[in-house]
């Protein structure tokens, strides 16, 4: 009883390349309705109601790029009308919502991504590939709020010194501008030191270890050869040309056959399978303390 | 990014990479595709551009002193992007570019689009940023030499480099809505960018013409110093 969160990095990692991979790769409107629904409906399940601006955000957004397209794109047979001597065409009208609805699902595929794809996780998987680029990233990572701390007390040292006052911008930017500099010096001297005490500690004489240690678990695999074969299965109908759809000059799709419909309930199960997951773990927290 | 540890494999990505690779990639890409795709070519490519760098930096053994004051500058970019209106990146990845030489300029502003994008989203545009960022401060490690003789040239080198980053990340955009290259779109594109357009090139102007000098003091001296 694991939420999706705290899956294997690698194996969550590949599930979320697949989904995105396909929604990406094909153009044809089912898959990307199923992306863009479960995309919704996962950021949901993970968040509840919260994060309403994103949301208005992203609604806007997908309203602007739907009508982008039909409004600088002529092609296509039927017209609806004219604009500015333009004709405005059906086919570029449903190829802007198609492409729409593919960034904006793309777009929430990856907000949820970075929310459950923390930067431990990616040091997790880059670590094995490259531990010396990870270290500068983790340690640039932790530098952030070590600065904040340190524009902090050289902030309340100037202050004290009665160096600037808020009140008067030239006098602000200035004050401003001379702790940063002050930061710059600090931090490029700590960093020194810093660099020179992890050597005299040994530094780079064996190998880097983690902090948090994920382990492959039977689960993980599951998830993994599970989103592997269903990917695989969509793949295969996009690749076979069941699912090809052409919006131009006018709307003509393939027949998608037994392989089309096997590809996109593939490609379905595919989508739901974190919200299965998360549904399943919710459902058993809440059996397990209800039996307290 | 990947450091390739077999000096066999690296020889082989630098000769393969450039000569065989990236055109089969673009031609096999055109072909296939049938134009209405390019855009996994164009991601293909800056992958491969991005590991024919990692078979490089390899090259030359990165001291743990270099790689801490790349992880701080890495750092002052990030926290530099909280910065409304104005971004520092491109300005900072210049300045380590040119005093800490091309590639430590390619590795800031590649890592500086990777971390930063921990908090602003990742996604494909990340590889595009990451080559943007890089190729700005590899350049400016090149060009250094000039760069650091005549202020003007720096601050002209500020302002194309931001209209150049605006003109790269609009190519992505393009490629990504329409998954084919239409020129009309684009265009279109670059005319809704114009203010961010803008406001890549004042901020590289105002932060290279606040922060280079005493920036470069600094790095100098810390060269000086500690012998970096």
């Amino acid at each position: 009883m694991r939420s999706f969160s705290e899956y294997e990095p690698v194996a969550a990692a590949i599930w979320f390349l697949c989904v995105i991979g396909i929604a990406m790769f094909s153009s044809y409107p089912p898959l990307m309705a199923i992306s863009l629904a479960g995309a919704v409906l996962f950021f949901i399940v993970r968040n509840g109601r919260s994060h309403g601006r994103t949301h208005l955000f992203f609604l806007i957004l997908f309203v602007i790029l739907a009508l982008a397209n039909p409004l600088v794109s002529h092609n296509g047979k039927t017209v609806l009308f004219v604009m500015n001597h333009n004709p405005v065409t059906l086919e570029a009208a449903l190829y802007g919502l198609n492409s729409a609805a593919m960034m904006i699902g793309v777009l929430y595929w990856l907000r949820s991504f970075t929310q459950i794809m923390t930067s431990e996780k990616l040091f997790h998987i880059t670590g094995a590939l490259s531990p010396k680029l990870s270290l500068v990233l983790s340690m640039a990572l932790r530098y952030v709020p070590l600065f904040g701390r340190q524009s902090k007390k050289v902030t309340d040292a100037q202050r004290a010194m009665g160096l600037f006052s808020g009140d008067n911008i030239v006098d602000d930017i200035k004050g401003r501008s001379r702790i940063f500099s002050i930061l710059v010096t600090w931090a490029l001297e700590n960093g020194i030191i810093t660099a020179d005490s992890m050597e005299a500690r040994g530094y780079g004489t064996g190998r880097r270890t983690q902090l948090k240690r994920f382990r492959m678990r039977g689960a993980d695999i599951l998830l993994l050869t599970v989103s592997l074969v269903l990917t695989a299965v969509t793949s295969a109908a996009i690749a076979a040309g069941s699912l090809s759809f052409d919006f131009y000059p006018s709307i003509e799709a393939a027949k998608p056959g037994i392989l089309g419909i096997s590809g996109m309930i593939s490609y379905g199960l595919l989508v739901l399978l974190p919200i299965f997951i998360e549904t399943e773990a919710n459902l058993r927290w809440k059996y397990l303390r209800s039996g307290i | 990014m990947i450091l390739i540890k077999s000096k066999g494999l690296r020889s082989f990505i630098k000769a393969a990479v450039p000569f065989v690779i990236v055109p089969v990639m673009t031609v096999a890409g055109a072909l296939i595709f049938d134009g209405k795709r390019q855009i996994f070519v164009a991601m293909g490519v800056a992958a491969m551009a991005l590991l024919l760098f990692a078979a490089g930096f390899e090259k030359k053994s990165t001291g743990t002193r270099r790689m801490v004051i790349v992880a701080v500058m890495v750092a002052l970019c990030f926290a530099g992007r909280f910065i409304p209106f104005l971004k520092p990146i491109a300005a900072l990845t210049i300045i380590t570019g040119l005093y800490l030489g091309g590639e430590a300029g390619f590795l800031v502003g590649a890592m500086s689009a990777i971390l930063s994008n921990f908090y602003f989203g990742q996604g494909p545009w990340t590889a595009f940023q990451m080559l943007a960022w890089g190729l700005i401060g590899l350049f400016a490690g090149l060009l250094s030499e000039r760069l650091l003789k005549s202020r003007p040239l720096l601050l002209i080198y500020g302002a194309v480099t931001g209209v150049a980053y605006s003109f790269i990340m609009d190519i992505w955009t393009v490629l990504w809505y329409d998954r084919g290259f239409e020129i009309k779109l684009y265009l279109a594109a670059l005319v809704t960018a114009i203010p961010y357009t803008a406001s890549y090139v004042v901020s590289n102007l105002v932060f290279l013409y606040l922060l280079a000098p005493p920036f470069g003091e600094k790095l100098a001296r810390i060269k000086v110093k500690y012998g970096v």
